[in-house]
């Protein structure tokens, strides 16, 4: 279906190629998975499928490219569309209307498909992927995992025989990710369409993959089963990771399929414990009493309790809509509670301005792109100093425990989302805030950059700051935080520690957690300190 | 959702009715209709907020237009106030006539308004822009891209304002707008960047029609020289002889025609049908119709019975004529089908639960 050969291609402007002589061939009905870290050609790879690369990015190409039978290089995107289909990143920005139906339609009025065919595709699209009932919404009321599934409906109405998905469900909260991939499990096995997909949370698709291309970031490729490929890159997810160390074989790649390797290790369970000591005599860094707030008539946030001692690192987690931005932002003050008490560091929040809150409270947005302005990063952690009227040197080890001390002199826009993101908290940080909020700091993130960012937890847990992080990320919270606080529909539904919540709520438990049904493992660390 | 066309004649209409009337208690009447078609379509969804806030603002527009019409107007009998004769323009006496005839105009004003807002929460700007000829195609994209663009700008301008505010930023002087400004630029450039990937990998390209180079030179050609036909016809018909620059005129019509035939027939698209008639579309459009040729007929044949005009003829009491109210609440017909007929479907998640409030504002 797809045949690469000596394919080389340099960005205009670029010194070293992005993809060097690359070969690949990829079967007719195959579900590939492609890896490897921000910048690695993924991106390129992918828009090398349906011509956008070189045809829209401009650069240099050479060697043989088929996909489908036909050449891309030649035809371009719009020669390519009829037989490849394509769905990007951002569900914000993929969308020319906002009517579904009218989306859907765009792609075959492009076409010229005859008026009652439209109809009937779109019908047939529709029911196909079960979403019949978005038909006469409008797009910009959809949820992001809705969203998603419109764009993989209209990239289907001209019957593509190959989907190419660059990072899908990269921004989406882990149930709108899980509708999106059984959709295209489903079109894979049931229509054979053959599916091309980037993620950087590999462990999500792994059980459906069938064809693994990894891109270590020199211009090379390799690709090959799944099992074969992954040991050998570092994009193996902790579950791989675990059955390497441990040597299982076959590699599990699923919980299930981990489960019956597990049975076979008798664990030191009784000498283990994961549960920090937080000196129970701190006092409160946040309190927060029977906190409510609503926008309009939609009531987000009801009775929220909520208790930060000094020096805790604390995860926020529960479904998109739930309430986590909400209570964030009630803490920082960019919203006034309806209803209830709040305490920063004892003082009560309502005599206390935005201005006097910022000092002890940074808060750090979803979107990393809202706050990075400057010509570089230094001026970027200037200009929060300046702002905030303190000296000009930045505090000590800051840049050293971010790991952006290389990235001073960078523009930095040009980062990696992993890095804009440690950059947007260094901005915060540069005020020395006691306590941080932090807003979905690995949404997007690939694993290097997240383990960059599970130093800088460890090292802040060092220093006695506090962190109340809002996330979906699992792993994240299995390995840095030592709470979680719950949110269901706008109140706290449990609140404990890491283990203990994870253990009642199977939904938010890490991949191992679930393996071992002991409750107090839910890293690859724990396990093989129980191990040996 | 109602066929856009038909909700463009109703607010084309009921805009008509409330331009050519003054008459306080018919402008009452279209508003009550404007408001049952605001019942009948979309009290329940995001946009109705924005529906409030435009009438707010309605409401002190007109707040404004009464004290200028009293000060400008200073005929009438019944003087509430004098200001000194020498102040230029708005000296003289303040009437109570001048008062209402403001009030008046104000409340015409806040009644297109209305209808406006009713109308944009009823149909879907972009569905309108669809429905521009073949040959516009591309502008109509153009267009119904800037109607979604504008509202996730403003929703970007407002994260990076508060992000910004909150990392300590103050606003002093012009060259604190950069680190509003240069974000949301990056942002909106790369938005636009994703978009034009996204269009272009389903098949939209830059050529318009089937057309080979030479005869779309040709249709080119033709369609600047009709423009100049209509030019110069409309320079021949006011300066020198009538007769001939209607000739002319008419020519450069008929050509232009031509070519957006042309031009529309080998359009390389197609173009999916949204403008189905529905059931209670038949009844809108006869109701608009209607009300509108009563209230055009009304104005034609007893011109006193629509305008009011207190500070003119002095009469405060507008006059009121039942079957014309009749047929100006002939405009409430949207409202009504739709109250009975198709309630939209709510705005909520497939789950039941109200969409992502955690990117509400």
């Amino acid at each position: 279906m797809i045949t690469l050969r000596g394919l080389t291609y340099t960005y205009p402007g670029a010194v070293r190629p992005v993809l060097e002589a690359v070969d690949l061939t990829v079967p007719a009905g195959a579900f590939v998975l492609v890896t490897g870290a921000s910048g690695s050609g993924k991106s390129t790879l992918l828009r090398a499928l349906n011509g956008l690369v070189p045809h829209f990015s401009g650069g240099a190409i050479s060697g043989v490219l088929q996909v489908a039978a036909r050449n891309p290089l030649q035809l371009g995107p719009r020669g390519m569309s009829a037989c490849v289909g394509c769905v990007f990143q951002d569900p914000e920005s993929q969308f020319v209307f906002d009517s579904v139906e009218a989306e859907l339609a765009f792609a075959m009025e492009n076409h010229a498909v005859p008026r009652l065919l439209m109809e009937r595709r779109i019908d047939a699209v529709l029911d196909r992927l079960g979403m019949g009932h978005l038909r006469g919404r409008r797009i910009s009321t959809l949820s992001g995992g809705e969203k998603q599934r419109v764009a993989l409906a209209s990239a289907l109405t001209l019957e593509p025989q190959i989907l190419v998905l660059d990072e899908p469900t990269s921004q989406l909260d882990p149930e709108g990710a899980e509708q999106v991939l059984s959709l295209l499990a489903r079109l894979n096995q049931d229509q054979g369409i053959t599916v091309v997909l980037s993620e950087h949370r590999v462990e999500r698709v792994l059980p459906h993959a069938d064809l693994l291309i990894h891109l270590p970031g020199d211009g090379t490729l390799i690709s090959g089963s799944p099992r074969e490929v992954l040991p050998h890159t570092d994009q193996a997810p902790p579950l791989v990771q675990l059955g390497v160390e441990l040597g299982w074989t076959p590699l599990p790649l699923s919980v299930h399929e981990a489960r019956s390797h597990a049975a076979g290790h008798a664990l030191a369970t009784s000498s283990h414990t994961r549960v920090r000591a937080v000196t129970s005599d701190a006092p409160d860094a946040i309190t927060a009493n029977g906190l409510s707030y609503a926008y309009g008539e939609h009531v987000a946030l009801s009775d929220a309790n909520l208790r930060v001692r000094q020096g805790e690192i604390v995860a926020l987690m529960g479904a998109n809509g739930s309430g986590k931005t909400t209570l964030l932002r009630l803490l920082v003050g960019l919203l006034r509670p309806i209803r209830g008490d709040l305490y920063i560091r004892g003082q009560d929040a309502r005599h206390l301005t935005l201005e006097e809150r910022i000092r002890t409270l940074g808060y750090v947005p979803q979107n990393p792109n809202a706050l990075l302005f400057a010509e570089t990063v230094a001026d970027e952690l200037a200009f929060t100093r300046r702002s905030h009227g303190l000296s000009p040197d930045l505090p000590e080890g800051l840049l050293e425990a971010l790991g952006i001390e290389s990235l001073l002199d960078q523009y930095p826009r040009d980062l990696s989302v992993g890095e804009r993101q440690r950059v947007a908290l260094g901005a915060i940080l540069a005020a020395e805030p006691e306590i941080v909020l932090l807003d979905e700091p690995t949404r997007g993130v690939d694993r290097a950059q997240k383990e960059a960012f599970m130093r800088y937890l460890a090292r802040e847990r060092e220093e006695g700051r506090t962190l109340l992080v809002a996330t979906h990320d699992v792993e994240l919270v299995a390995e840095s935080m030592d709470r979680i606080v719950l949110l269901a529909e706008g109140s706290v539904c449990d609140d404990g520690p890491t283990c203990d919540v994870m253990a009642r709520h199977p939904d938010y438990c890490s991949q191992i957690g679930r393996v071992f049904d002991d409750g107090r493992l839910l890293t690859v660390r724990d396990v093989l300190g129980a191990v040996r | 959702m109602r066929n856009p066309l038909v909700w463009l004649l109703w607010a084309a209409s009921a805009a008509v009715l409330a331009l050519s009337m003054r008459n306080p208690l018919y402008l009452t009447l279209i508003v009550l209709a404007t408001w049952l078609v605001y019942l009948g379509v979309a009290p329940d969804t995001p946009m109705a907020g924005g529906w409030r806030a435009l009438l707010r603002l309605g409401l002190i527009i007109w707040l404004i237009t009464i004290p200028f019409g009293a000060l400008m107007n200073h005929t009438g009998e019944i003087v509430l106030l004098s200001l000194p004769e020498n102040w230029p323009l708005i000296g003289g006496p303040v009437t109570l006539e001048a008062v209402l005839g403001g009030a008046a105009s104000g409340y015409a004003l806040w009644t297109l308004l209305f209808i406006f807002a009713a109308f944009n929460l009823a149909t879907d700007a972009s569905q309108l822009m669809r429905m521009a000829p073949a040959f516009l195609y591309q502008a109509g994209v153009v267009a119904t891209i800037a109607l979604t663009f504008v509202p996730q700008m403003l929703q970007s301008a407002r994260e990076i304002r508060e992000a910004q505010r909150i990392r300590g930023h103050h606003f002093r002087n012009w060259r604190d707008s950069l680190p509003l400004a240069m974000p949301l630029l990056t942002t909106a450039f790369e938005h636009a960047v994703q978009l034009a990937e996204s269009m272009e990998s389903r098949g939209l390209s830059g050529e318009l029609t089937d057309l080979g180079p030479g005869r779309t030179r040709l249709l080119r050609g033709s369609l600047a020289l009709g423009l100049l036909l209509l030019m110069a016809g409309l320079v021949l018909r006011i300066t020198w002889i009538q007769a001939a620059g209607d000739g002319i005129l008419l020519a450069g019509v008929l050509l232009m025609a031509g070519v957006f035939w042309q031009l529309g027939r080998h359009s390389r698209r197609t173009r999916y049908g949204l403008q189905i008639w529905g059931p209670g579309d038949g009844a809108v459009a006869l109701g608009s119709v209607v009300a509108l040729a009563a209230g055009v007929l009304a104005a034609r044949s007893n011109p006193a019975l629509v305008s009011y005009a207190p500070h003119v003829d002095g009469v405060l009491i507008p006059p009121f004529s039942p079957t014309l109210g009749l047929a100006v609440a002939l405009l409430a017909v949207p409202g009504v089908v739709s109250l009975v007929q198709d309630r939209p479907p709510s705005v909520k998640g497939e789950d039941g639960r109200p969409v992502s409030s955690d990117t509400l504002p």
